[in-house]
């Protein structure tokens, strides 16, 4: 027999297992939406407490009714057994709902099938109701490390006429899996009464799960203290049913990985009866379990390498299925064809923790992946120090929250990762997944490697360290707090951008201890000059740089302590131009107009009456300048100024939260740091720049306004954008720029984009993009506006485009659009003459840019010309 | 037009007809001598159920020449729904019943009571024209309801009126700017229309006219569309997130979530509530203006009358039914269609069509042509909605309420019931009359 027998003949085994569900006749699946996820993977094992601000800080995207977390690579000790019994053995943890069925349980699904080496029940906290909004009593948790008994597979064998010798360790899996399963059908499933079910049963894998916040699994089963390779938490969003029960929350398993989901999919009942065929029974109706048992199946079962696996989730469409290459397109045609009643339909991005048995050597894993048009958040990080740590999750701030927690108690982490991007779904470029691997070597060293779907390598590329040497290390912290700093030469004359170029120079190749003097001696200035202090800081934190000696992520998180040291500062000394927003009582009376207000957001809620965004709001009757810092994931922070807020000027430092800047009519916002999703929707006028990427649905339905993005958009940006919205994009965006796009004529006030197509490597130099735009619909559907690509190779081709064409760059147009990359190379340093250059080379702006605009432009007759001049005066 | 009169234009003829009608009363419509209609109403909205209307809009009170006022023809829906007026004996005359319902039953945020179980829909200006849209909003005000803007921006006029005007976010977010959000006591997401449910929106090209393009910010004479769904929500937590921005920026506003009418639609419900809604509007497929492929009015999803009891029995299950206003549209078309609806487990329900055929509409489904409507209804054409004249028309709607008001006082007052409150979710009362009419019906095709 071949395995691929093997597998159909595993399969085959199954039919015997019952399916008298009686829910499942009456009941559909439940609906989800979308959910908070964090997942992250580290060649340390990290204590689950690191979970907790992140999953804190996520609250909004679930609502208490489904939390859970998974752990991959444990810790022997932490469960009293061997480490080989840890590695060999099978993890099975069961959810008693009931504890007098226990023993039951035991004698009819544990006994008879498993020997078992140990039992650990799991610690929790005494009374639930001491761990605030937890409302039903979660399940009291067994875990068992067993092996299947040998002559039980042996028999298993033989019923189901499996070949001698067969793989014994699939056999083994296949009993486990077959177990549970009937186990939960039995005492959790088809009963009125849920009496218990299985949460995992791989191989040092481990789930837990209950209604409530993901955060209360960690606190209730005592968590805090429990180390692990891999994490995944989850928030869940449920909305039906009165009465939420455990079985319901995410993470779900097959056998080896533990899945959590944020999104839904349309065609649930497809995959079932997908799965059917392979007689595989959904227990538990939600779209998140057979997402589990699909990857089981693909990967347990047909034994898929990863790729084929993420290819049969999200296919690789269109455009970027033409770029694959011809040996690719072949076997993903055969994965596409055989396997496309089975790939979730709609909006998903799943992360999962797997403790891969496969090969001869143990692996962990953390593992992402995107449906294919992108249609849920999702960032990916990765930080590499003396340890290396990956992370994953439905927003940026829940990554650097993890990342925080983990720099207050181990100095191997800092609060920044070096690098930050999203995966680009069913791409021929990343494939829209990314993986996380921890692998042990000979000598016990564990280490992590990041790969995209094609097992290409994710690396710092020659960074620096992030490390101070040891004896600097010590002093760090010391003197800064000290006021006295060591002898340093730094002129300060001038503006704010010569400190800065001047600063830029010196840093460039200084040793860590002059960049050490230099952080000093700018923290001094600080107390001498905030004004010109703070924006120098705000220069280094903003801008691209070469640091020869220490890792920027590392710079910047130092930089921070500074910025957060000088608020300090003002809260105790308020100025001229400076005065913080008390915690409680009166508004500080503006000394005058130019004085900003600064506001520590972590005071405030992310959304609500008591959000940040209505707070200032509030302030503005006082205000005009505003400085916000201390913030994780604050949502609408510029919202509701209302028409004309010309004037308000608003700089944000640290994680902004989803719809920053929507709506704003004449305000500026200056983001220092990455955008999250819908920024800028329905944006009237006004200004806008950040300083680093933007998150999906990006000015969505905006109006006007100018915008500047330092580096990267996500999915769907400026999509239904009409009016004369003007936005330079210097990096790329994932898929679907300006989408019906209704911008009237650039020429005539319309709106545009300017698509630069560069990127910084670790040194801080730019460098042009393979292509500025790899995505396969470009301005599709487009009837105004449009686009100007900086695409000096000609890489964009007709077949992107789905409604637009091609045009040469006038005079006219470089006059419009000259300006925009002018006021581009103040903001972030990139200079025109860079943009212009191709190959070494100056060349002419027609040679570098190229315009794109809609196919089809009606003239106006000459009646209607004549109303809408009319109209206009 | 089939008998072209002498040396008058086509325009001419319209015109003249039209400024008889307003006149006379559309209901000598058919009688006046420029021609016949292009159409006169279908199965669903049949020729008597337009004449009656018209009557109404007219007279303030039903017909009472033998006309057909209360169902269709269609073999199906309200249709075939009957009232058990049994025991008449229990009618109470004592004083009319109350036919006032509240738009937000939540513990907290602001009391919002509307005089007649039902308000406007949401029609676009694009869709229909500036002067429809002020008919419809000083009717509005005058009963102290609401109308709805539509997706297609929030015309300056209508600012006078802004207490009564429901302002639509849909997934165009065409005219959205945080002041058409701030000047709305109820804010409307349309999430889907029932007519085209997974279509988005779309107005042709014809009707984006430099008017209608210049609010939308848009490109003239270019197709727009609205996509489905909303970029930004493809979630229920998104779709509180959703909510969250429109609370930022108006924390007063009460939030209404339009849907259509999917399997699932009671856990849609129920999710949107737990999102923050105040109401849940469900959308069925017989509604919808011409505009709407007929392709997809006919065959997606389910029937208002299925979809209503589904989600009023779930939101019972559920334990919140008291706390969420559940309104359904789409083929509300008569005072007894609204009843049913209520009987069914509604709340109460949204007006669209009616109004437009109390204002001449024949259902001539022209209505996706810049100069396509006859009566100047469904355009934004300079010349042929000035066949609308606002205060002219809004008495007619007024009329149209007072009856409608005026029907279903004595409705409740057959069922011996004395408030509109009372019928809701009362199935018992009642009839479904396939059994008795099955000869009547039978070979009828909508």
């Amino acid at each position: 027999m071949t395995p691929a027998d093997i597998a159909l003949q595993l399969l085959a085994s199954r039919r015997s297992l019952s399916c008298e569900n009686a829910e499942t006749k009456e009941q559909t699946n439940e609906v989800e939406g979308g959910c908070g996820v964090i997942g992250m993977a580290s060649s340390v094992q990290i204590a689950g407490r690191h979970m907790l601000q992140s999953l804190e800080q996520m609250r909004n995207r679930g609502n208490g009714k489904g939390g859970g977390i998974a752990a991959v690579g444990l810790v022997p000790e932490e469960f009293g057994v061997s480490a080989e019994v840890l590695e060999n053995n099978y993890l099975l943890t069961v959810a008693y709902l009931q504890n007098q069925s226990r023993s039951q349980i035991e004698a009819s699904h544990i006994h008879p099938t498993f020997e078992i080496d140990h039992i650990k029940e799991l610690d929790s906290v005494k009374d639930f109701r001491e761990i605030p909004g937890i409302e039903v009593a979660p399940p009291q948790v067994v875990c068992y490390f067993v092996r299947v008994k040998s002559e039980l597979v042996e028999k298993f064998r033989q019923e189901h006429k499996l070949p001698s010798p067969s793989p014994y360790n699939s056999l083994e899996d296949e009993i486990v899996y077959q177990n549970s399963y009937q186990l939960n059908q039995t005492y959790y499933a088809t009963t009125g009464e849920k009496h218990a079910f299985v949460l995992s049963h791989g191989k040092n894998i481990l789930v837990l799960k209950m209604v409530g916040y993901g955060e209360d699994v960690v606190r209730y089963y005592k968590l805090e203290n429990i180390h692990a390779h891999v994490w995944i938490g989850h928030h869940r969003y449920p909305t039906k049913g009165k009465m939420w029960h455990p079985g319901g929350a995410h993470p779900f398993v097959g056998l080896n990985e533990a899945l959590v989901h944020n999104g839904d999919f349309a065609n649930y009942s497809s995959i079932c009866t997908y799965l059917e065929q392979q007689n595989i029974k959904p227990l538990f109706h939600t779209d998140t379990e057979v997402a589990a048992l699909l990857f089981d199946l693909h990967h347990r079962m047909y034994g898929y390498p990863l790729e084929y696996v993420i290819e049969s989730f999200a296919p690789t469409t269109e455009l970027d299925f033409s770029l694959l290459p011809p040996e690719k397109q072949k076997i993903y045609r055969l994965l596409q064809t055989s396997h496309i009643h089975g790939s979730p339909d709609g909006p998903w991005f799943f992360l999962i923790a797997q403790s891969d048995t496969h090969g001869t050597t143990k692996k962990y894993r953390l593992l992402g992946i995107t449906d294919t048009s992108m249609l849920r958040p999702q960032v990916f990080a990765l930080q590499k120090g003396k340890a290396t740590i990956g992370l994953a999750a439905s927003e940026k701030q829940a990554i650097d929250a993890a990342l925080t927690s983990l720099s207050e108690v181990d100095d191997r982490f800092w609060p920044r990762a070096d690098a930050y991007w999203n995966a680009r779904g069913g791409s021929y470029t990343d494939g829209g997944a990314f993986q996380f691997t921890i692998e042990k070597d000979e000598k016990g060293e564990s280490s992590l490697v990041c790969t995209n779907k094609f097992s290409e390598p994710i690396d710092i590329v020659k960074a620096a360290s992030p490390y101070f040497k040891e004896d600097l290390q010590e002093n760090l912290q010391e003197d800064l707090k000290k006021d006295t700093s060591k002898e340093f030469i730094f002129s300060w004359e001038g503006e704010a951008e010569e400190i800065f170029q001047r600063a830029v120079k010196i840093l460039k190749d200084s040793d860590q201890e002059t960049i050490q003097s230099f952080l000093h001696a700018l923290k001094n200035k600080s107390l001498e000059n905030r004004v010109q202090t703070l924006k120098v800081l705000t220069l280094l934190l903003d801008r691209y740089y070469s640091l020869a000696n220490l890792r920027r992520s590392r710079f910047l998180c130092l930089l921070d302590e500074i910025l957060v040291s000088i608020i300090q500062n003002i809260r105790e000394n308020p100025c001229q131009q400076y005065v913080c927003l008390p915690d409680s009582g009166e508004y500080p009376q503006p000394q005058n107009e130019q004085q900003t207000l600064v506001v520590d957001g972590e005071r405030y809620d992310i959304e609500g009456d008591k959000s940040l965004a209505r707070k200032i709001i509030e302030a503005t009757q006082k205000f005009r300048r505003f400085l916000i810092l201390n913030i994780h994931g604050h949502r609408f922070i510029g919202n509701g100024f209302g028409p004309d807020s010309k004037g308000i000027q608003i700089d944000v430092y640290g994680s902004a939260g989803d719809y920053l800047a929507s709506g704003i009519d004449g305000a500026e916002i200056n983001l220092h740091g990455d955008g999250q999703d819908q920024l800028g929707q329905i944006m009237k006028s006004g200004k806008l720049v950040v300083y680093g990427d933007v998150g999906q649905a990006f000015m969505y339905g905006a109006k006007g306004g100018n915008v500047f993005i330092r580096d990267n958009a996500a999915g769907r940006p400026l999509i239904n954008a009409v009016g004369k919205p003007r936005v330079v994009i210097n990096g790329t965006c994932l898929d679907y720029l300006a989408e019906s796009f209704m911008a009237g004529d650039p020429l005539q006030e319309g709106g545009f984009v300017i698509l630069n197509g560069i990127g910084h490597n670790s040194q801080g130099k730019i460098y042009e993009l393979e292509t500025c735009y790899a995505g396969g619909n470009l301005f599709s559907l487009a009837s105004g506006g449009a686009i100007y690509a900086r695409d000096p190779h000609k890489k964009l081709i007709p077949v992107q485009l789905n409604g637009g064409v091609f045009t040469e760059l006038t005079d006219p147009d470089w006059d419009l659009i000259r300006p925009y990359l002018e006021e581009n190379e103040r903001l972030f340093g990139i200079s025109l003459d860079y943009l212009l250059t191709v190959d070494g080379e100056k060349r002419s702006p027609q040679e570098v840019y190229r315009k794109i605009q809609p196919s089809k432009t009606k003239a106006l007759q000459a009646e209607e010309a004549w109303v809408a001049t009319g109209n206009k005066h | 037009m089939s008998n072209q009169l002498k040396d008058k234009t086509t325009e001419e003829l319209i015109v003249e007809k039209h400024l008889a009608a307003l006149t006379k009363g559309f209901q000598s419509w058919p009688t006046l001598e420029h021609g016949k209609m292009p159409a006169l109403g279908d199965a669903r909205w049949t020729a008597d159920l337009i004449y009656s209307t018209w009557v109404q809009a007219q007279t303030g009170s039903v017909p009472k020449n033998g006309l057909e006022y209360k169902v269709g023809n269609s073999g199906g829906g309200f249709d075939l729904l009957d009232f058990k007026f049994a025991d008449k004996a229990k009618a109470s005359t004592a004083k009319p019943a109350d036919t006032s319902i509240s738009l937000n039953k939540r513990s907290f945020g602001k009391r919002c009571d509307i005089p007649l179980p039902f308000y406007g829909a949401g029609m676009s200006y694009g869709s229909i024209s500036q002067q429809v849209m002020l008919s419809r909003a000083k009717v509005a005000k005058k009963w102290g309801t609401f109308t709805c803007s539509g997706e297609g921006g929030y015309p300056d006029e209508l600012i006078p009126y802004k207490d009564h005007v429901i302002t639509q976010v849909a997934t165009g977010l065409f005219g959205i700017r945080e002041e058409v959000i701030r000047y709305a006591p109820i804010v409307e997401f349309k999430y889907a229309q029932g007519a085209k449910p997974g279509l988005g929106g779309h107005l042709l090209g014809d009707k984006s006219s430099i008017a209608v393009s210049k609010i939308r910010e848009s490109v003239p004479w270019t197709s727009l569309f609205s996509p489905f769904p909303f970029h930004s929500v493809y979630s229920i937590e998104d779709h509180k997130k959703h909510i969250d921005w429109v609370k930022t920026i108006n924390p007063e506003a009460l939030i209404s979530v339009k849907v259509s009418t999917p399997n699932d639609v009671d856990m849609v419900a129920v999710g949107s509530y737990y999102a923050g809604a105040n109401i849940i509007h469900l959308d069925g497929s017989y509604g919808g203006t011409g505009a709407a492929p007929q392709i997809a009015k006919k065959n997606i999803a389910m029937p208002i009358e299925l979809a209503i009891p589904k989600v009023h029995k779930h939101l019972v299950k559920e334990g919140i039914r008291e706390e969420v206003v559940l309104i359904a549209s789409g083929g509300i078309r008569t005072a007894h269609d609204i009843a049913k609806a209520i009987a069914l487990g509604a709340d109460g329900c949204v007006l669209g069509t009616s109004e437009l055929v109390a204002l001449g509409c024949t259902r001539c489904s022209n209505c996706e042509r810049g100069r396509g409507c006859p009566f100047g209804l469904t355009t934004t054409d300079a010349q042929l909605s000035q066949l609308i004249q606002p205060d002219r028309a809004a008495e007619k709607l007024d009329n149209l309420y007072r009856s409608i008001q005026e029907q279903l006082q004595e409705i409740l007052r057959d069922l011996g019931l004395s408030s509109i409150k009372e019928l809701r979710g009362r199935v018992d009362l009642l009839l479904y009359k396939r059994e008795n009419q099955k000869e009547k019906t039978e070979g009828e095709k909508n």
